[in-house]
């Protein structure tokens, strides 16, 4: 036991890596929370559009973007999207930008289509009565619709939420220290694989649950407000 | 009389997937008129009532609302639909707000009323009704019964010049039928100009001015309560009658 806890320190304390660690978890809460952000807020427009543009002639553009946008980032890796963003698109730009614009885009497709499903979700009747009191379409969807179709799909953009967390490990192809890129540095410096990746894989766990927790929490806010 | 007319239907049809459902409806309702639409399941009565307020686009035909045509080109709909209340039979409040809320967000989003206007108004009307004292409460707490009350005053919290009722008592349990149906007629009798479709005889009897019979898409038959009640000249009004009194 003392022999480990020898090894640990060795590996992180007086080698000064804890310091890397630190800067990897910095950024990985970064990268997941400004995605994130820039996730939910792509898939809210999205589905709006297609929500409100469904029969309206002069959309049909607008629409045929958004599918074109959500077919081509559901089929493509999101490494891949990753890598052309920093080698192609957006050459000088900082890694940890780069991360969470790819990650925010990426993110923001798949929002778009639970946003979407939860909208389908509210009952027609909501929006005739909205519009029987004289509110446009978009004063409706975004005041009546809307906050009823996110509290649908709660749950789900939390699983969203999780699956993001852990996809941002990849963030180290573009050379991002990540909390997942520093232990395999710091792993690479001091061969101590073990306790390197165990580090990493309790961080990720215990962010996981802790913000698993924190969902439950929020969804049972919501439900007791519904009542 | 001209001026007294408040909403002219003219040749109104609706299709839909190429099913006629009105096949040619022409009726003026007047102001202060309380008209009861009846008629058999299918007769085209909701359907009319959602082309009042242009919730259904008619096929053909037009509306005439307040001397404006509805149905023309550039009509600011959202515009006329603040002065036609309309009451569904799933009352369609808003789940995520309170009763309040429910009844103060469209005027104060529309600008009609600034926020204290809206709250003051809506505790008069809730206190009309009775449920002044669940202006807090959310649709889900309320009975089916309250919760038409409550979708009622919510539409004359925007103080329109009509109001359409689509089946307002259908979807609720008989001993909530009464309260709401006392709420209506109190409107009645205030002079508020009201277009009911209904399956409530007693009402239609009772209340309103006019009563309008509509079987397969057009006006069947057309009068008072007691020529429609008592002196029904179309063997189609009679035979419905017998069904349903």
């Amino acid at each position: 036991m003392s022999a480990w806890l020898d090894k640990l320190s060795e590996t992180f304390i007086e080698s000064g890596y804890y310091k890397l660690m630190l800067e990897g978890f910095r950024n990985t809460l970064i990268i997941t929370a400004a995605a994130v952000v820039i996730g939910v807020a792509l898939g809210v427009v999205i589905a709006m559009i297609k929500y409100l543009g469904e029969d309206v002639p002069w959309m049909k553009p607008f629409i045929f973007l958004c599918d074109l946008y959500v077919t081509v980032i559901r089929g493509v890796p999101v490494v891949v999207l990753l890598l052309v963003f920093y080698y192609i698109i957006m050459m000088s730009a900082d890694g940890v930008t780069v991360a969470i614009l790819a990650f925010g885009i990426n993110s923001g497709a798949y929002m778009a289509e639970l946003i979407r499903s939860g909208i389908n979700a509210v009952d027609k009747g909501q929006m005739e009565a909205g519009r029987s009191l004289g509110l446009s379409r978009i004063q409706t969807a975004r005041r009546i619709v809307l906050p009823q179709a996110l509290r649908y799909v709660i749950p789900a953009i939390g699983n969203e939420f999780v699956a993001l967390l852990k996809e941002t490990s990849v963030a180290g192809y573009v050379a991002v220290k990540d909390l997942t890129r520093a232990g395999n540095l710091v792993r690479n410096n001091t061969y101590d694989a073990v306790n390197t990746l165990l580090l990493v894989a309790i961080v990720y766990l215990t962010l996981v649950v802790i913000l698993t927790q924190l969902l439950k929490l929020l969804e049972r806010r919501l439900a007791h407000g519904k009542q | 009389m001209e001026n007294n007319k408040l909403i002219e239907v003219k040749g109104l049809t609706k299709q839909f997937h190429k099913v006629d459902v009105l096949k040619g409806i022409d009726v003026d309702i007047n102001k202060g008129d309380v008209v009861c639409v009846i008629g058999p399941s299918g007769s085209g009565k909701s359907t009319f009532l959602r082309c009042l307020n242009l919730l259904e686009k008619p096929t053909g035909g037009s509306i005439i609302f307040e001397g404006e045509e509805l149905t023309g080109k550039r009509v600011d709909l959202n515009r006329h639909r603040q002065k036609m209340g309309m009451v569904f039979q799933q009352f369609n409040l808003f789940p995520h707000m309170n009763i309040l809320e429910n009844m103060t967000c469209a005027p104060v989003m529309l600008k009609k009323m600034t926020k204290a206007e809206a709250e003051a108004k809506a505790h008069e009307l809730l206190a009309r009704v009775g449920l002044d004292d669940r202006a807090d409460a959310f649709p889900g707490q309320l009975s089916g019964g309250q919760k038409q009350r409550v979708a009622i005053v919510r539409a004359l919290c925007m103080e329109p010049d009509v109001m359409l009722f689509d089946e307002p008592t259908s979807a609720l349990d008989p001993e909530m039928v009464g309260e709401v149906l006392d709420v209506m007629k109190e409107l009645a009798r205030s002079g508020m100009t009201m277009v009911v479709v209904t399956h409530e005889m007693g009402f239609a009897r009772e209340v309103s001015n006019r009563v309008m019979f509509l079987d397969g898409g057009v006006i069947a038959e057309e009068g008072t309560p007691d020529e429609m009640f008592n002196h029904p000249q179309s063997e189609r009004l009679r035979s419905f009658l017998s069904k349903v009194l």
